[in-house]
């Protein structure tokens, strides 16, 4: 899977928007959206919500959890533990880049917050590394890894099984008679 | 000791708090674990100063207009108090400073830090600095003694020392704390305090007690404790006049002892029972501040020191008269501020009264009772002319007032002359959905339409207009020269509007943006000395209320309209369409409440007042917060307490109680800042604001919806949860008769729905009723309900077997038919065709069941087509109960299409027939079969009359009426089961019973009375409708039935019965005769034998029936 794909799975996750137009419930296939009231906030897709930003059509409300404090606690968790913290969103990285790109506007203090993602991004993919690294030189089998999202799978999955294969490859050659096979 | 506790109020953010007050004592001084420092006017201040002096600040101090704060950047810093600038930093450690001190003179500080240190520091030259060690353990708390000579300190290595501060070296010290390796692991915070004034004894919290040493000999001299401390004491504080102390402990106690006495005199408890980690003693004595560590603020008020036993004030009079030679300066200092207050007499309250009383009590006590008496008169007099004139309303706001007078007063009032209510200070006008004017940056206005906003700083004057529909108009930024206050937004125009000055007279401005012409804006002058008080706009006219008492219209392109004199000085206004709502001053209002007034205008085209100054409804001791129309167009008031009030139209324009805003608050001082309110769909738009009544321009406050909830009793029971939803859909679909009877265009689909979910509330109550075997309870549900819900009620009651019940109910269905029909009456016209008239009373047993009409065709048909005619009315008349569901063919749901052909199958003459030829031509017939089914088949399972309808292609007309389906099958239930008793046994029989109908099994009686009679009665009738039109001839044709049906009852048994024998060999070989015209069933259905056979075909259809039921 391409980072883009991920993203694009990242865009049915629900935000809250303000809209400044009024229109009746509108009906697709993914499910009924609105009704849209001017003022009010009603929960739309991240996509559609991009799309009516961008058409200056509404304000987006941050979800709860991109908000300094609580950002900067789930770093100081992060950097404190070995293993990896849940992560309020299964798309924190995707939605926080989406929605600072698009509407950073409406989000207080975004680039504190573009910071902080960064970080808890950093840390984790270098404890992903991590792992990683000592998974193989240690040669294990197999190993756990709790709550990766999709995005952080996807960074080290491409790299990781590649390497393994080659690994694998590497080492029954080194092993004397069955490596001259072929 | 009378003591009152303040509620708790939101301060900081949860964590450590410090507090203190000012030198005067007119402000509060907090700060918090969330870097700020913030200066409340009062504990009510909804908008207190916020100054941000670092990350964390630990501990303030105030002195001298000197702010000093230790921060969690380890330096002490110095701020400018009130302004809030920075003004350099004190001194630094190398970790934070725990705790801050002045010295009662206000030049030096003295902080204690946790790098084991304490430092004195001059505040003027911060350079000299002298440096206490000794301490091996972070510094938990330093006190300066009042001369100045020693500094007292507390640690975390468990002692507290006492220094020199001259040598800097200890010159006491008692081991007598827990140790604890820091701060935050320390029991008890462990503040000190040396005795004001003189300095004599230093108390040091000590676990559950307080221990006070002496300053001459280092001595233990007493321990302060009672029984309530149950944990540690953390903050101990003297009273100004030294004579109390006051402690607060983890456990959220708070006490106060008289310390000659030794006697505790008043303890108070924490209201959640959270720890308290500051205190401060107003200057005057009467109140105590304090803090806990989630960040709230709380006042114990009218801890007036004055009440001690006399013998311990006379024993202390040469001590405290020594006392106050030494700090004669002092005192001297603080009088000379106070002089320069207005207030000097006011704050001269309780500390100063003891020590007054010291120097002669003789003395004291004249003026102590004088001078509030004089205040008191003055202040009456205040009010009285205040009052009648109502002009001036630029006074205090009133829970300003409130928090401001009555502190000052209530302590100084030692015997008041006058102990009735006291009036209160009548609320000034404002702009529903505005935040108060002094704000810099402030909502002038939120509504439905958007949001006008006003910058008032530095920079900048300006008025920001967005709408929150930008199709609307774009958003409008316009500097605000004139210097508007008001202001309020409608989707045609902004109209704003300033108070006038010395020079400039008050100013509207309005600016029609949906104006079609380049003149965008107008602007009108008030004559002078008149004010603008409050605006409003409506649909294409504007109200502007003025101080001279009136209210001026315009329109909306500036043409001056109506003027016209108000009974009190405006509170507010509010537009919506064509109606005006003013709030104005009824009166004086009394202990705390509002005496307002309410005027409904209708303008536009009828012109009246709907609502003539009738008292507003508000909370006790509340005001008005938010007035204005739902989107729907009904008034709606808010008020200080939260209380959402609704007008009910349908009540005489009472109020109801719909919502409680506070209800869903988390924390006390929490509130909702209304923004507006829905109808339909019931919605309450407001802003959540946390630790105030209104929020704040930025962040951009969000807007939530809350739900309404009318305050009913019992709502966690089911019946209470119904009642309460059944009234609230009343109570809030009101508004469709009002918009109906004004003429605007509603949404009928909306309300027919509303009327469904009401029926359906209303059966689900009387079905719950049922189970609770309140019968009595489900008559007088029935009676709530709609004619038609009453024969599903009816329904219900004969199958769950409550014949008492279900007779009851027919009784009264038979009394709502009657009602209606009597109003059907009068709205039909004489000359009412009577073919329509059958075509009605077609309709309406299409929609009430086809058995009915089924039974009906058996003697319908036989007779001749004039008498057809005439039957159906006479049907109509004994049973009037079908009619009522002619009202619900105007409902828009029905399909228009289906009485027709039914029409058509039952009246073949009819001209509405005559487009379908070949309908008539197998309808009937069909039926028929289905009808002899039902009587004979003894299955009248309502499985089986569904059937009937909805069966197959022949019957397609009543198929595609789910709503009548409904009933039918209700009425079916009940009829077939009279029916297929009486055929059981004969039918002769059964007409017989049928005139007089006591034997009848209840549920049918109404029904079996209604149809069957018609046989013999309606044979009878014909031969005796002449002699009835002779005897009155203006009658028409319902009271010929009604004559006939008396007389027809006075026969005797046997002659009745031979009617009726006759009527049953008239219609028996006639149902034959038709069958066989239309002849393809007939074979079969030839008499009862048939039944056997046409079983078959019912249950095929009655699947068929089912799922296309079902389907729907």
């Amino acid at each position: 899977m391409d980072p883009p794909e991920v993203e694009f799975l990242a865009e049915k996750e629900l935000v809250k928007i303000i809209p400044n137009f009024s229109l009746d419930k509108i009906y697709l296939i993914g499910g009924d959206l609105g009704p849209f009231n001017p003022g009010l906030p009603v929960e739309v897709p991240v996509w559609l919500a991009l799309n009516l930003k961008q058409r200056q059509k509404c304000r987006i409300v941050p979800p709860e959890w991109m908000d300094t404090d609580k950002l900067e606690e789930i770093r100081e968790q992060e950097r404190k533990l070995d293993t990896f913290t849940p992560i309020p969103s299964p798309y924190y990285m995707e939605l926080t880049k989406l929605l600072l790109n698009h509407c950073a506007d409406n989000i207080p203090k975004a680039d504190e917050i573009r910071t902080l993602v960064k970080d808890i991004w950093d840390t984790r993919v270098a404890k992903l590394r991590l792992s990683a690294d000592s998974f193989i030189s240690r040669q294990e089998a197999h190993a756990q890894l709790d709550n990766l999202t999709l995005m952080e799978i996807n960074t080290t999955r491409s790299f990781l099984l590649d390497s393994l294969n080659y690994m694998y490859k590497l080492r029954s050659n080194l092993q004397p008679g069955r490596s001259q096979d072929y | 000791m009378p003591c009152e506790r303040k509620p708790m109020r939101y301060g900081h953010s949860e964590g450590h708090t410090d507090v203190c007050f000012d030198d005067e004592g007119k402000c509060i001084v907090t700060c918090g674990s969330d870097g700020d420092v913030r200066i409340w006017e009062s504990l009510d201040d909804d908008d207190p100063k916020s100054i941000n002096v670092g990350e964390k600040v630990y501990s303030v101090a105030l002195k001298n207009g000197k702010l000093v704060t230790a921060v969690s950047n380890n330096t002490v810093q110095i701020h400018t108090f009130p302004e809030g600038d920075p003004d350099g930093i004190l001194t630094r450690f190398t970790t934070n400073a725990n705790h801050v001190t002045f010295n009662s003179s206000g030049s030096r500080v003295a902080a204690g830090s946790s790098d084991f240190i304490v430092k004195i520091v001059e505040v003027v030259d911060s350079s000299q600095q002298k440096t206490l060690r000794g301490h091996d353990a972070p510094v938990l708390s330093v006190a300066l003694d009042p001369s100045d000579e020693f500094l007292a300190s507390s640690s975390c290595d468990g002692s507290v020392s006492v220094w020199s501060i001259e040598s800097q070296t200890q010159v006491a010290q008692w081991e007598i704390l827990q140790k604890s390796s820091d701060v935050s692991n320390a029991k008890a915070l462990c503040r000190l305090a040396w005795q004001p004034r003189s300095g004599k004894l230093l108390a040091v919290p000590v676990d559950l007690t307080v221990q006070l040493y002496d300053r001459k000999t280092w001595a233990h001299v007493s321990t302060l404790s009672d029984d309530l401390i149950t944990q540690v004491v953390n903050v101990v504080v003297w009273s100004p006049c030294g004579k109390f102390l006051a402690a607060g402990t983890v456990g959220g106690n708070l006490l106060i002892w008289d310390v000659e006495a030794k006697l505790c005199i008043e303890r108070q408890k924490h209201e959640k029972g959270f720890t308290v980690c500051g205190m401060a003693w107003h200057p005057s004595g009467g109140r105590i501040a304090y803090t806990d560590t989630e960040g709230c603020l709380g006042l114990l008020e009218g801890v007036s020191p004055s009440s001690p036993s006399s013998s311990s004030t006379i024993q202390s009079t040469k001590a405290t008269a020594a006392k106050e030679k030494n700090d004669y300066d002092d005192l001297f200092d603080e009088d000379d501020d106070r002089m320069l207050d207005e207030g000097m007499s006011d704050t001269r309250s309780p500390v100063k009264k003891p020590i007054l009383e010291d120097d002669d009590d003789d003395d004291d006590l004249m003026p102590a009772t004088g001078r509030p008496r004089n205040r008191g008169s003055f202040l009456d007099d205040d009010d009285n002319s205040q009052d009648p004139g109502s002009v001036k309303l630029d006074g205090v706001p009133e829970e300003d007032g409130s928090s401001a007078i009555l502190p000052v007063v209530g302590p100084a009032v030692s015997r008041p002359v006058y102990e009735g209510p006291m009036p209160t200070q009548p609320q000034r006008a404002f702009q529903p959905g505005s935040t108060p004017v002094h704000l810099m940056h402030r909502f002038m206005m939120w509504n439905s339409v958007g949001i006008v906003r006003g910058y008032n700083d530095d920079q900048d004057n300006a008025i920001d207009v967005e709408f929150h529909d930008t199709a609307i108009h774009h958003a409008m930024h316009l500097t605000n020269t004139l210097g508007h206050t008001m202001a309020d937004l409608s989707q045609e125009a902004v109209m704003l509007a300033c108070e006038g000055t010395d020079e400039l007279a008050s100013k509207i401005q309005c600016l029609h943006f949906s104006c079609w012409d380049t003149h965008k804006d107008w602007i009108v002058d008030l004559p002078k000395g008149e004010d603008v008080r409050a605006l409003c706009l409506g649909q294409s006219w504007a109200a502007v209320a003025t101080s001279a008492l009136m209210v001026r219209l315009f329109s909306i392109g500036g043409v001056q309209k109506e003027i016209f004199s108000l009974p009190g000085a405006v509170v507010c206004m509010a537009g919506h369409g064509e109606q005006l709502l003013i709030v104005y001053h009824r009166g004086t209002g009394f202990d705390g409440g509002q005496a307002l007034g309410l005027q409904l205008l209708q303008l536009g085209s009828k012109r009246r007042q709907v609502i003539h100054g009738e008292p507003l409804p508000l909370s006790q001791k509340s005001y008005l917060a938010w007035m204005g129309f739902t989107a729907e167009g009904t008034p709606c008031c808010i008020d200080s307490e939260g209380v959402v009030r609704l007008l009910n139209r349908t009540l005489g324009n009472t109020w109801t109680p719909v919502c409680n805003t506070r209800d869903s608050c988390k924390s006390k001082s929490d509130h909702y800042w209304v923004v507006g309110v829905h109808e339909n769909p019931q919605q309450l738009r407001c802003i959540p604001c946390k630790g105030s009544r209104f929020p704040p321009t930025l962040p951009r406050p969000a807007v939530a919806v809350l739900p309404f909830n009318l305050p009913y009793c019992q709502t966690t029971t089911e019946k209470g949860q119904m009642e309460e939803q059944y009234w609230r859909s009343m109570l809030f679909h009101n508004h469709y008769g009002f918009l109906s009877s004004s003429g605007y265009e509603i949404d009928s689909e909306g309300q027919a729905q509303a009327e469904k979910e009401q029926q359906e509330l209303l059966m689900k109550m009387f079905a719950l009723s049922c189970k609770l075997e309140r019968e009595f309870r489900c008559v007088e549900l029935a009676e709530m309900m709609t004619h038609s819900v009453v024969t599903l009620a009816i329904r219900y009651a004969s199958r769950s077997r409550r014949m008492a019940l279900a007779q009851r109910l027919s009784e009264l269905a038979l009394e709502k038919a009657n009602q209606f029909q009597e109003e059907e009456l009068e709205e039909e016209e004489p000359a009412y065709q009577r073919g329509s008239r059958q075509m009605s009373s077609r309709q309406a047993q299409v929609e009430n069941g086809c058995e009915e009409e089924e039974e009906e065709e058996e003697e319908d048909y036989p007779q001749e087509e004039q008498m057809d005619g005439e039957e159906a009315t006479e049907t109509r008349k004994p049973r009037p109960g079908l009619n009522p569901f002619k009202k619900r063919g105007k409902s828009p749901e029905r399909p228009s299409p289906k009485p027709m052909s039914r029409e058509g199958r039952v009246n073949p003459f009819k001209v509405s027939g005559a487009g379908k030829s070949s309908s008539p031509a197998g309808q009937p017939r069909t039926t028929n079969v289905l009808d002899s089914m039902t009587m004979s088949s003894r299955k009248p399972t309502p499985l089986g009359s569904t059937s009937k309808q909805s069966k197959a292609p022949v019957l397609k007309p009543l198929a595609p009426k789910p709503k009548s389906k409904t009933q039918a099958t209700l009425l079916q239930m009940s009829v077939s089961k009279g029916n297929s008793k009486k055929l059981e046994d004969s039918q002769t029989e059964a007409e017989k019973v049928k005139p007089a109908p006591v034997a009848t099994p209840p549920a049918s009686v109404e029904n079996i009375e209604n149809r069957k009679p018609k046989t013999g009665f309606q044979l009878w009738l014909e031969e005796n409708r002449k002699s009835i039109l002779a005897d009155n001839p203006d009658f028409e044709e319902v009271d010929v039935i009604k004559e006939g049906m008396g007389r027809f009852r006075t026969l005797s048994a046997e002659e009745r019965l031979s009617w009726t024998e006759r009527a049953k060999g008239e219609s028996d070989p006639k149902k034959r005769k038709r069958e066989d015209e239309e002849g393809k069933v007939n074979d079969q259905m030839e008499s009862d034998e048939g039944s056997a056979k046409k079983k078959k075909p019912l249950d095929t259809s009655a699947k068929l029936s089912a799922f296309a039921f079902n389907k729907e």
